[in-house]
Formats: C-alpha cells, sequence, structure tokens
C-alpha cells in the first residue's frame, strides 16, 4: 500500500472534499420564516381549502435563488426545486392529475390548461399548430383529440382553420365541450396593410363529421390607431368546469398624453357581451362606469363577477345571465398602501370570492398582505386576515411573492 | 484488480509534477487576485473618504461593499482555473502519445504486459478523471482560506461575507464546476467521462490506423454524437414530444452508458488487435 501514498492522498482528498461540499449542500437547508394566515375576523374554517403559490427570496445576500412556497392555514411549507423537477418541469396540478390519470392520452400534449375541457365522458384536447418560416407563419390547424372515459377509445384528427392566409399567430383559449361538439376558442392576430390586429374566434367542430360547422368572429380590434384602441378579454372561468357561455369584455382605450412623453390610459368605453356557444345568441351585458379589471373577473357559469380596484377598494358587482339583472354592487375594503405592489389574485368556488394580495417586501414597506374570503353574492365577509411572518423578530430583508390561488 | 490499481498508481506518478505545479499556479495567482482586489477597494476606500471626505455611509452607497464576488469575477480567479482546464485537455491526448514518443517506445512495454490490455485504457481515463476532481476538490479547498484572507484585509463595515455555497451558486461559470446538487454532479462529471472515453477511442484509432483512423476515429466521434442525441431528435421531429420528459431523461441516460460500453469495447478490440507500435 505503501507506494500508492500519492493516489491515494489525492483520492481521500477528492472524497473528503467534494462529499463535504455536497453533504453541506444538503444539510444546510437554508432557515426560511415561517408565514402564517392570521385571522383578524371571521371564521378561520373558510381558508382550510384555501393554497397559496409563490416565490420566497432571500434579499439580503446576493443569491437571488428563490424557493418556492406554499401557504395555506397551516402555515407555509418550502420546496426546493430538485435537478429532477428542473427537467421534469411543473406542470399545473391538474395537468399534473390527467397525466398520472391518462398517461397514453396526455403524450406529446402540451400542458396549457386553457386547451382541455373535461366533462363526465370525455377528456378534450385541442391546440393551435402553425409552421413559420422567415417571411410568414402558415399551414394553421388543430389538432384534437378527444379521450373516452369509459372505453379509454381517443378520437384523434386535424382540422385545417379556415381564411388563415393573413394570420400571424393563434393561441387557444379555451375548449369546451357540449354534447356532441367542441367549440375552441382562440385570439388570432391578423396581419393587414394598416398594421395588425386581434381577432377572437369560436370555432364550432362537429366530432361525427370532423369538420368545422361554425365560425364566430368577436372584437375585431385594430391595435393601438390614432390614440384609441380597443381590447377584448374572456372573462375567467374555472378551468375544470364546462360552460356553456363565453363572456366577453370589451374596452376601448384612450391614450392621452398628460405631459410631453408621459402617457395615460383611460377607459373611454366598456362592454359585455355574453355568447351562448350551442345557440349562438349574443346578449348585450349592461355595464357601470367603473374600470373594470378583466384578469380579475370572474364567470361561475350563472352569474358574472366583475371586478375591479379602486384606490383602497375591492369594487365587484354581480350579473345573474338568468334573469338579465344586475345584482347589488358591494366593495370589499384592503388594507395597507394600495400605490404599491401589484392587484389581488381572486378566484370564485363554490359561491365564495377567495381573494390574497400578492406580495410581502418589508424593504417597500408592505410588511402583510390581505386574504379576505367573501360570499360572492352580497359581499359578507366571512375571512378576513392576513399573511404575516410568524417571528417579527425575524430579518426584514426579503420578498414574499405569490402568483397562484387556488380552493380544494 | 491488482494489475489496474499499480496501472493507476503509476500512471498518476507521472503526472503528479504537473498535477502539484498547476496547483500551486493556482493556489499563489489566487492569493494575489485575493490581496490585489482587496487592496484596490481599500485604496479607493481611503481615497474617497480621507482624500474626498466622503462619508463612509456614502462611499458603501456609492461604491458597495467588498465581498468575494469581486475576487472571483476577476481574471486572477479565473485565469488558472482556465490553465487547469487546458491542462486536462491537453493531458488527455498526451496521456497517449507520450508512451509512443521518445527513444524507448513505452508503449512496448506497457502492451507486454501480463495483463488485460484493456486495464491500460481504464488506468489512462481513472488518471484524467483524478486529475480532474483533483482540481475539483483542491479548489473547494483553497475557495474557503480566500475568504479568511479577504476577512483579515477588509474591515467588517466594508465587507458582506459569503459562504463557499454562496459563491459557487451565484457565479454561473462556477456552478459548472461545481454543480449545486449531486446528481447534476454526476451528470456533468458523466458526461465529461464520455467524452474522453469517446476520445480515447478515437486516439486509438489514430494509432492503429494513422492517417486513415484519423478519419475512422472522427466518424465514431460523430456517430457518437448522433447516437446520443437520437432519443431528443426522434422525440422533437418525428414522434411529436411523444415522451414524457422522465422518458427522455432515462433513454439519455441508457444512449450515454451505451455510447460509453461502446468506445470501452472498440477500444479493447483495438489494443489487442490493431495497435502498432
Amino acid at each position: 500500500m505503501k507506494k500508492y501514498w500519492k493516489f491515494m492522498s489525492i483520492l481521500v482528498v477528492i472524497l473528503l472534499s467534494i462529499g463535504t461540499f455536497y453533504v453541506k449542500s444538503v444539510t444546510s437547508e437554508e432557515n426560511h420564516p415561517e408565514f402564517v394566515i392570521e385571522t383578524q375576523s371571521g371564521d378561520a374554517k373558510e381558508i382550510e381549502a384555501l393554497i397559496l403559490d409563490g416565490y420566497y427570496s432571500d434579499t439580503s445576500t446576493m443569491n437571488y435563488k428563490s424557493t418556492n412556497v406554499k401557504i395555506s392555514s397551516e402555515g407555509s411549507t418550502y420546496e426546493r426545486r430538485s435537478f429532477l423537477d428542473q427537467i421534469i418541469g411543473e406542470p399545473p396540478a391538474v395537468i399534473k392529475e390527467y397525466q398520472e390519470k391518462y398517461r397514453t392520452f396526455m403524450r406529446g400534449k402540451g400542458t396549457d390548461l386553457n386547451s382541455f375541457s373535461e366533462t363526465d365522458q370525455v377528456l378534450a384536447y385541442a391546440d393551435v399548430d402553425y409552421k413559420t418560416d422567415s417571411f410568414h407563419s402558415h399551414d394553421f390547424n388543430f389538432p384534437i383529440s378527444i379521450l373516452n372515459k369509459e372505453d379509454a377509445s381517443v378520437q384523434s384528427f386535424t382540422v385545417e382553420i379556415p381564411d388563415s392566409e393573413n394570420m400571424d399567430y393563434a393561441f387557444m383559449e379555451d375548449v369546451q365541450m357540449i354534447e356532441d361538439e367542441l367549440y375552441l376558442i382562440t385570439n388570432n392576430m391578423i396581419r393587414s396593410s394598416e398594421g395588425s390586429y386581434d381577432e377572437k374566434h369560436v370555432y364550432t367542430i362537429d366530432l361525427n363529421n370532423q369538420t368545422i360547422t361554425n365560425d364566430e368572429t368577436f372584437s375585431q380590434v385594430p391595435e393601438r390607431q390614432e390614440g384609441n384602441h380597443i381590447v377584448a378579454h374572456i372573462i375567467r372561468t374555472n378551468p375544470t368546469e364546462a360552460h356553456d357561455q363565453m363572456i366577453l369584455l370589451e374596452k376601448e382605450i384612450k391614450v392621452i398624453e398628460d405631459h410631453e412623453s408621459s402617457y395615460r390610459e383611460e377607459v373611454v368605453k366598456q362592454e359585455g357581451i355574453s355568447y351562448n356557444l350551442a345557440t349562438k345568441e349574443k346578449e348585450s351585458i349592461p355595464m357601470s362606469d367603473l374600470p373594470i379589471d378583466s384578469e380579475l373577473s370572474f364567470f361561475d357559469g350563472s352569474s358574472i363577477y366583475f371586478i375591479g380596484v379602486e384606490g383602497q377598494e375591492i369594487v365587484v358587482s354581480p350579473y345573474h345571465l338568468a334573469d338579465g339583472k344586475a345584482g347589488e354592487e358591494y366593495r370589499l375594503q384592503l388594507s395597507g398602501d394600495a400605490d404599491h405592489g401589484s392587484a389581488p389574485m381572486t378566484t370564485i368556488k363554490d359561491g365564495k370570492l377567495y381573494l390574497s394580495g400578492q406580495q410581502i417586501n418589508p424593504k417597500l414597506n408592505m410588511n402583510a398582505t390581505d386574504v379576505i374570503v367573501a360570499d360572492v353574492k352580497t359581499g359578507d365577509i366571512l375571512f378576513k386576515g392576513q399573511i404575516t411572518l410568524d417571528d417579527s423578530e425575524a430579518k426584514n430583508q426579503y420578498e414574499l411573492y405569490l402568483h397562484e390561488i387556488h380552493v380544494e | 484488480m491488482k494489475k489496474y490499481l499499480q496501472l493507476v498508481n503509476f500512471e498518476f506518478n507521472r503526472i503528479v509534477k504537473l498535477f502539484t505545479v498547476l496547483l500551486g499556479i493556482t493556489f499563489v495567482a489566487q492569493m494575489i487576485g485575493v490581496v490585489v482586489q482587496s487592496r484596490s477597494y481599500l485604496n479607493l476606500a481611503n481615497e474617497k473618504m480621507y482624500k474626498e471626505m466622503m462619508p463612509q455611509a456614502e462611499f458603501l452607497e456609492s461604491f458597495g461593499q467588498m465581498s468575494f464576488l469581486q475576487i472571483a469575477k476577476s481574471s486572477w480567479f479565473f485565469g488558472p482555473i482556465a490553465l487547469c482546464v487546458a491542462g486536462v485537455a491537453f493531458y488527455i491526448f498526451f496521456i497517449w502519445y507520450r508512451d509512443w514518443i521518445g527513444k524507448n517506445t513505452f508503449i512496448y512495454r506497457l502492451l507486454m504486459l501480463p495483463t488485460s490490455r484493456l486495464n491500460i485504457f481504464f488506468a489512462k481515463i481513472t488518471t484524467i478523471l483524478l486529475m480532474t476532481f483533483g482540481f475539483v476538490a483542491v479548489q473547494l479547498i483553497m475557495i474557503p482560506i480566500e475568504i479568511m484572507v479577504l476577512k483579515a484585509m477588509v474591515p467588517n463595515e466594508f465587507r458582506l461575507d459569503m459562504g463557499v455555497m454562496e459563491v459557487v451558486t451565484i457565479i454561473p461559470e462556477l456552478t459548472l464546476i461545481f454543480p449545486s446538487s449531486f446528481m447534476q454532479f454526476i451528470f456533468h462529471y458523466g458526461l465529461g467521462l464520455l467524452a474522453v472515453s469517446v476520445l480515447f477511442t478515437g486516439i486509438l484509432f489514430e494509432r492503429s490506423f494513422k492517417w486513415k483512423g484519423i478519419l475512422a476515429g472522427l466518424l465514431y466521434g460523430a456517430l457518437a454524437v448522433v447516437v446520443l442525441l437520437l432519443p431528443l431528435l426522434l422525440h422533437e421531429f418525428v414522434l411529436n414530444n411523444f415522451f414524457y420528459p422522465i422518458e427522455l431523461l432515462v433513454l439519455e441516460i441508457i444512449m450515454g452508458l451505451l455510447v460509453l460500453s461502446a468506445s470501452i469495447w472498440v477500444s479493447g478490440f483495438l489494443l489487442k488487435k490493431k495497435v502498432t507500435v
């Protein structure tokens, strides 16, 4: 053994040094602080099903790595993304479930929830596919797959998208399956001599004949024309529930020149349209003048909740589709400074409106953020609380950024 | 096994001088780097605070604190690392060719040893690995020492302290050498080992068939790359994203092992049947 001492000693150095490095990297889990949702009023039971996803980053070191954090009524749990997670990717929870349940069917399909529609009998998938060369995009088509849950049979076909000569790109906004028909709601970007514009389309696809039977165009909105432009949004729904109505919010926006080279946008006109996918009936929805945030608004299948932010308040105006009547508007008070930080996140489930702020950053004087659960019809507050650090002694150089709210 | 260890020991002893010289250069250059960078920071602080009467808080505001990052980003730190990388790259070829040059061709004696000729291949590849990991391991020991020197030179209030783990994760070039998880470490260096085995096979092709062998070696290398990328190419262009990421990873590992065993087998064949002295 003695004559091997040189290479034995380098071997020992290698094993000790690299070994210690990786043992330390596993055991020296950074000390992450505990975040809790502190009850201020109401029943803490209301938030038992609520889960908030976000990132936590320690800003005191120069290490900009952030850690995934989940906050619920039970506190916070941190998840370090392992190397494998980074390779495998983290699809949304619903997609993950589909991949486990329907492994073969989900092969080669994207992870965008908007491309899927699930009913008791089927899981439907549709996407927009096209080729791009250096000059323009072409060969637009819809790859469609329908999985019959009962006998596990799959129907797959592609349909060419009509009138796609001038299309630059298109993406799927929603897929709905009603009886034997599939409804694809897309956003198409159209090229024209005066610049390009967006169109919302609803394509009806007959599954028996595998053809497009109807193509409805909504809101041909010219992009940025002399100060005024129109934007159109489809009001959010619960992606895993089927709906036969589509709600479109159109806003005419005026760009006002405030001072030199400083611009401000003002909503001049907003209009709501409800469209019945099956009967193809369009109806206009009367709307108040309040600025509506289309990202926050929600459609639960029977009522639309137009939600906007006004200073420190969240304004909710319900509209019931069945009787065509607007419900009573109500306001939820937010604490903290509304000036900084982004708008809160909202979601609606089982008649309850869940709301959460997005950011905590002590450096910007945001030490806590609101969590509110309210009866979505009346606005009665069922729970009001705040996300705060459990340990107030903890250091204040960190940032918490929440990006997803879901209710289980 | 004993023959293999003897051969490794023998090969390692032949590079130990080069190895220690490179380590020495690294240590000295990086230490100079720590001193030079700390000095220049302190000089700047002195000049601003005593000559221009800038308050300490203002100085820190506009120039920031001194941290190990300034050192790690300088060429005093990266230069020697690049030199070591170049040293290993050079030695991958030299470890074979040195046996053929010189008065008494050494390869003749190696090939006559009463052991499997494949052991020569294994001993040489092990030596390259030992050399690489040796540099990595010693660099990991050097960084804390350098941090200590920095601490001794720059006063507390001007310093932003960082651990080895932080330094290594912040600088992307260093994450390449010291991946932050052990699994990644295995993947990085596994890929490196694979590349070395393919290069060795190419070298043995050249040693067996001279000029024609260079062509054969290049073809072998190209084939290895294609085989390795085959699952990815099929997945992307033929099978319409058929595989789940985890399946793709497993397939890639299988392909890697396949290429590695092919390289070992071909090298063994060349060493036994074709190589010329």
